[in-house]
């Protein structure tokens, strides 16, 4: 099946353990990561993570946006094809 | 000033604990030593995923969290499974485990284990407290978390230090999460069109699941199903959210369900799927999956809408409130043909089944003796496998939270566990656990539980020898290759046509294990003295077990192989 590269922007609050929450939570269903990188925002509290993902399809997209969306620390995410 | 320990006792009091499911340990002594003067009535399990369980079916019996405590260590790694179980089918849970002091952490101290990232993907949610300040707080948000939205267990892993350290944190008046605000309001434009396809449908089936009982919409959804005539089918999870004496009832839908609810979800125009996530045990072959229906769900998790089925129309809100606000929209209806054809389905292909040998009891004739004996008034809970499918299939289902299972996760060992906890919820009610031979061998030690607090539950070990579900997928799919489903040497020589002569007759005794756990013991037989004597157990108000030997060889018919379409249904 042909996978495209789609790139998540999540806005997360800036606390132990949830990188490890929303990279377990896409590896976890056997989605692999391409590229990563999370830093600070200008509030202090909130980090933001970009994350590269290889998705068959948009539905698979919507899926693991409301699954990020579900978690307790993620404020906002949004979603674009590479 | 009070310590952490203290703090923690004091916040799940205010959380509203009344029960609290445990087991001591090194990490978690400070806690225990608050609980003597605490309002909280502790419950003494005997393995730490007996705890869970427990937690768990006192959560499923009331819809309130189930609190739990373990240790550190091998304490917490018990209560994994029951984590798990909780989680996949939207249990409340809270679960206190102690953790090593925070300058311990990642040394490989003594009963260290990583909690938090062990049970990040079996949680809702979890909590690694830093000071005993934050313990107050964390407590109010896991019990928001645990409650609002999908509802889940949630952890909190206390190191030994903050349980001992002072601090002045108050129980928060209010809680406030940053970013979790998992109630949605229903759209007008998505409530007019939910409307606009029930009005035109001509053969709509309503599917229900454990999300209508979450959201104590029983009675929302027979208003429904009376006003415009639509037929009910449920998932295993939604059980009791719909009558099944009525006459709309078509019973359990999937691998297991009745013909009639599956081919009305086959040939049906319009579903309206409320609190169901489309388990590929309910859809089998999903490509194939109720072709020509236009579907509308609706459910509180927006991940579980065009997970694995695509849908007409999604809304994601809480089901009561779609179903008062659109009530006064949907027509007065009437489907008098769709019904005649449903009823000849039901007619030709009723729940049935037939004795296979002279004088040996069949299992679904057990589920039928507990719904007589109790009138259908009994809280049933199950374990996993064969009898779980009659439990559901047999038993007359009519009320929310009457009927208690490991669904998603089918986890063995469920049954006696939770059946305490929900004896313990709720005391003036009839339960009834029924559990196969190989489950109550997983958790039978909680039996001293049930004897200790006086729970009248009565466990009805459905004996056949073997671990039946895995062997009638064997016989059917693998050969008849019964490699490591028979549990007993006995059994094992009657499905091999050994003859071997052997020094004991049953092995383990159940009935000299019971009354080792101090509970009543039963036996029975022979199929003429069945009914009497589940009714006498049941009757006798104390904790009891009776195991009935059956017919090894049953199967649990009708069944929709793995993966298969409605169309290639099996009966026999």
């Amino acid at each position: 099946m042909k996978q495209e590269i789609y790139r998540f922007n999540c806005f997360v609050e800036n606390r132990p353990g949830v990188l490890a929450r929303i990279v377990g939570l896409i590896s976890g269903r056997g989605y692999n990561i391409q590229a990563l990188n999370v830093g600070p925002t200008e509030d202090g509290t909130v980090s933001k993570m970009k994350i590269d993902v290889l998705c068959s399809d948009e539905s698979v997209v919507e899926q693991i946006k409301h699954q990020l969306l579900n978690q307790v620390n993620v404020i906002e995410v949004t979603s674009r094809k590479r | 000033m009070r310590t952490g320990a203290q703090a923690l006792v004091d916040s799940l009091v205010k959380a509203g604990t009344e029960v609290l499911f445990g087991y001591p340990g090194g990490a978690v002594l400070d806690i225990f030593n608050c609980l003597p003067e605490s309002p909280m009535k502790f419950i003494l399990g005997r393995h730490e995923q007996g705890c869970a369980h427990m937690a768990d079916g006192y959560a499923r019996a009331t819809g309130r969290p189930g609190v739990c405590l373990v240790t550190s260590g091998p304490g917490a790694t018990n209560v994994v499974t029951g984590l798990a179980t909780a989680n996949i089918d939207g249990v409340p849970m809270v679960v206190i485990t102690g953790q090593v002091g925070l300058s311990l952490i990642g040394t490989d101290a003594f009963q260290e284990a990583d909690t938090s990232g062990i049970t990040r993907a079996i949680t809702k949610h979890n909590f690694l407290v830093h000071s005993a300040d934050e313990i107050p707080e964390i407590v109010a948000q896991a019990f928001y978390i645990a409650t609002h939205g999908k509802p889940g267990p949630v952890v909190i892993d206390i190191p030994k230090n903050c349980q001992q350290a002072l601090t002045a944190a108050e129980y928060p008046e209010r809680v406030s999460l940053r970013a979790y605000h998992p109630e949605h309001a229903p759209n007008p434009n998505d409530l007019a069109k939910f409307a606009r396809l029930v009005n035109e449908a001509k053969r709509p089936v309503i599917y229900a699941g454990g999300g209508v009982i979450t959201s104590g919409a029983a009675a929302d959804l027979a208003a429904l199903a009376r006003k415009a005539e639509i037929p009910v089918a449920t998932t295993l999870m939604g059980l009791g959210s719909f009558d099944e004496h009525d006459n709309l009832s078509l019973r359990m839908a999937g691998m297991h369900g009745t013909a009639a609810a599956n081919w009305a979800i086959h040939k049906a125009d319009c579903i309206i799927a409320l609190g169901v996530r489309f388990s590929d045990r309910v859809t089998g072959n999903i490509k194939l999956y109720a072709p020509e229906a236009k579907i509308i769900h609706v459910d509180c998790d927006p991940s579980s809408i065009n997970k694995n089925v695509k849908v007409e129309l999604g809304i994601c809100a809480d089901i009561k409130d779609v179903l008062t606000t659109v009530g006064s929209r949907i027509k007065r209806n009437t489907h008098p043909e769709w019904l005649a054809e449903i009823a000849k389905w039901k007619k030709s292909r009723p729940m049935s089944y037939k004795p296979m040998h002279e004088g040996v009891i069949m299992p679904q004739a057990v589920i039928e003796a507990v719904d007589k004996a109790t009138h259908g008034e009994a809280l049933v809970v199950t374990d996993v496998g064969q009898h779980q499918m009659w439990a559901a299939q047999y038993f007359r289902h009519n009320t929310p939270r009457n009927f208690l299972s490991s669904g998603g996760m089918g986890t063995m060992g469920f049954g006696i566990p939770a059946a305490i906890g929900a004896g313990l919820a709720q005391p003036g009610k009839k339960v009834v656990c029924f559990v196969g031979d190989g489950g109550a061998q997983m958790t039978f030690e909680e039996v001293v539980c049930a004897v200790e607090h006086k729970v009248p539950a009565t466990f009805i070990i459905i004996n056949n020898n073997c671990l039946g579900m895995v062997r009638q997928w064997q016989q059917l799919f693998y050969k008849q290759r019964y490699a490591g489903s028979i549990l007993s040497v006995r059994g094992r020589l009657e499905m091999e046509h050994l003859e071997q002569d052997l020094d004991y007759d049953y092995l383990p005794d159940f009935m000299l294990l019971a009354k080792a756990h101090g509970a009543e013991a039963y036996r029975v037989i022979d199929p003429a003295k069945l009914d009497d004597t589940i009714a006498k157990a049941i009757d006798s108000g104390k904790t009891s077990v009776v195991e009935v030997i059956v017919e090894p060889r049953a199967n649990v018919y009708p069944m929709i192989p793995g993966g298969k379409p409605v169309t290639e249904m099996i009966f026999e």
